[in-house]
């Protein structure tokens, strides 16, 4: 009995408790980000859009051997057009890599035994149009020398 | 007829409380359900049928989007089933690196859970709280793997790289604020007169309903049963993983009534269990060097004939892998099972003859994921 006719009381402790640590976040500092204006931080390892590494001689390090397509989850996403240099060398004629298939796993990244692609730190990738989203050779020569500038334009897309 | 009183409602499939894609056939009678009816397959994505026509590299990162919420458990099924069949050794640092992001995985997934269970309650300051503390566990893993939620961390026989020293400290700095917090959600909500009675003596699940329906995780806790897969050894696996958490000190937290509220409580303190076992793990790495990157290079795997089920203990029940193997380069059958899908077979019966109002205080409190339903 004594027990029941406590039990007011303390559930107006606990309400109080609660409303108590609830408005104590009143004074603390906001953590919310306003994202268009601000962005976070990224770190060297976040999987963006994917870039061709180009040497200091302006060549590019892939050798169009495949690797990476084999290693894929989603078929078709990379597509090679493979030809041969004069010196017996493969090189890749044209390089597509279709965004809208990508998953961004980072595979092709992590298996390539040339080390000759990278992902970028560009994750805003909507579009208008669909076939933007397919990058071709140029556009990820492009990708790569702004990626070490640190700047780009978006606006071209 | 005894049809003409009852009310047939839909809950679903686009409803912000099922957290997913769940349709809930309901026939009401007043406030009370007579019947429930759920239906799946929302979802499905063909989870198990993909494996087949991928390699089993390229099948490695589809698996952490079973879960979403708990990627770095189904990789470690995965990879688990895989690395068993061909026989390759992991190392002891790469295996305590799993067990620390695996159990900061739990612990987000147990933040979320918390603020939508609460959300689904009608109470909102919980869910900012636990959405700002799962942010701080969601950055430190996008430092780590590169992404937030889909991490493709593990590969067979080890990791894609060794974590940093700073990554650690980061890590330390979290764990000692985190008891704060959680404390903090405890002062709001487990004394709250408004929580207790709405979820106390609500849905109750009993033992050997709990049994028949193989209900794993903190599901089958609350209702007293003390079977964890990280303590007990599974007699179908012998996972390497045994190997690391025998040597970790940790409890698993029980509660005996099995109601809505004894599955918030064992969560809860299930978080702190999370806690100490990533501190030791932060200890060990800290103290001990060791080679992480996996002995095998080459992106097609041949995996000798045979077959292995994996086990590990996910935040949402036992999830267990079973990798069939023909000797190719692709599995011949992958099969997953997962504990959301339990929990979601036995909604009809801890529904029946409860109040509409209570349905999502029961269902909320299940923790169900449909994407590991339906996969």
């Amino acid at each position: 009995m004594i027990k029941k006719s406590l039990k007011p009381f303390r559930d107006i402790i606990a309400l109080a408790l609660g409303h108590l640590t609830v408005f104590k976040h009143v004074f603390k500092k906001p953590v919310t980000l306003e994202y268009p204006e601000k962005k976070l931080p990224l770190n060297d390892k976040f999987r963006g859009e994917h870039a061709l590494v180009v040497d200091n001689e302006g060549n590019l390090l892939c050798t169009a051997c495949g690797t990476c397509q084999r290693v894929c989850p989603s078929f078709g996403t990379i597509e090679i057009e493979k030809e041969k240099t004069e010196d017996g060398k493969f090189y890749p004629k044209n390089y597509t890599i279709d965004l809208s298939k990508c998953i961004f796993c980072g595979n092709c990244v992590q298996y390539c035994p040339f080390g000759a692609i990278t992902m970028t730190k560009e994750y805003e990738l909507a579009d208008e149009k669909k076939s933007a989203l397919k990058l071709d050779i140029n556009t990820l020569k492009k990708n790569y020398s702004d990626s070490i500038i640190g700047e780009r334009d978006t606006s071209k897309r | 007829m005894t049809t003409k009183n009852k009310l047939k409602i839909n809950i679903g499939p686009q409803h912000p409380s099922t957290h997913g894609v769940l349709r809930l056939v309901l026939e009401l009678e007043g406030e009370i359900i007579k019947s429930c009816e759920p239906v799946i397959g929302y979802l499905h994505r063909g989870m198990e049928k993909m494996a087949e026509s991928h390699t089993y590299l390229q099948y490695l990162p589809i698996v952490d989007r079973i879960d979403y919420l708990s990627g770095f458990f189904n990789s470690f099924a995965y990879c688990n089933a895989v690395e068993n069949l061909t026989q390759i050794e992991v190392s002891k640092r790469s295996q305590y690196i799993r067990v620390l992001t695996m159990e900061m995985n739990r612990l987000s997934s147990h933040l979320l859970w918390l603020g939508t269970f609460l959300l689904d309650m009608g109470a909102t300051s919980p869910l900012f709280y636990t959405f700002r503390d799962r942010e701080v566990i969601l950055s430190l893993f996008e430092e780590l793997t590169g992404q937030r939620l889909m991490y493709n961390y593990y590969t067979f026989g080890g990791l894609r790289h060794d974590v940093s020293s700073d990554w650690l400290d980061k890590i330390t700095d979290f764990v000692k604020i985190m008891p704060k917090k959680i404390q903090d959600y405890e002062n709001i909500i487990t004394n709250n007169p408004i929580f207790t009675t709405r979820t106390k003596n609500i849905g109750i699940m009993s033992k050997n309903s709990a049994l028949q329906y193989s209900i794993t995780g903190p599901n089958l806790r609350a209702t007293g049963i003390n079977v964890d897969s990280r303590k007990t050894i599974h007699p179908f696996a012998c996972s390497p993983i045994q190997l690391i958490y025998p040597e970790l000190d940790f409890q698993i937290p029980t509660a005996q009534n099995g109601d809505s509220f004894d599955r918030y409580k064992v969560r809860v303190e299930e978080m702190k269990a999370c806690l100490k076992l990533i501190s030791q793990c932060v200890d060990w790495l800290k103290s001990n060097s060791g080679e992480v990157i996996s002995p095998i290079k080459q992106p097609l795997l041949k995996v000798p004939e045979g077959e292995f089920i994996s086990n590990v203990e996910a935040p949402r029940g036992v999830c267990s892998c079973y990798v069939k193997s023909d000797g190719s380069t692709k599995p011949y059958r992958v099969k997953w099972r997962t504990g959301s899908f339990y929990a979601v077979q036995i909604l009809p019966k801890l529904l029946e003859n409860a109040f509409y109002p209570d349905l999502m205080a029961i269902f909320g409190s299940l923790d169900v994921i449909l994407p590991e339903v339906d996969r």
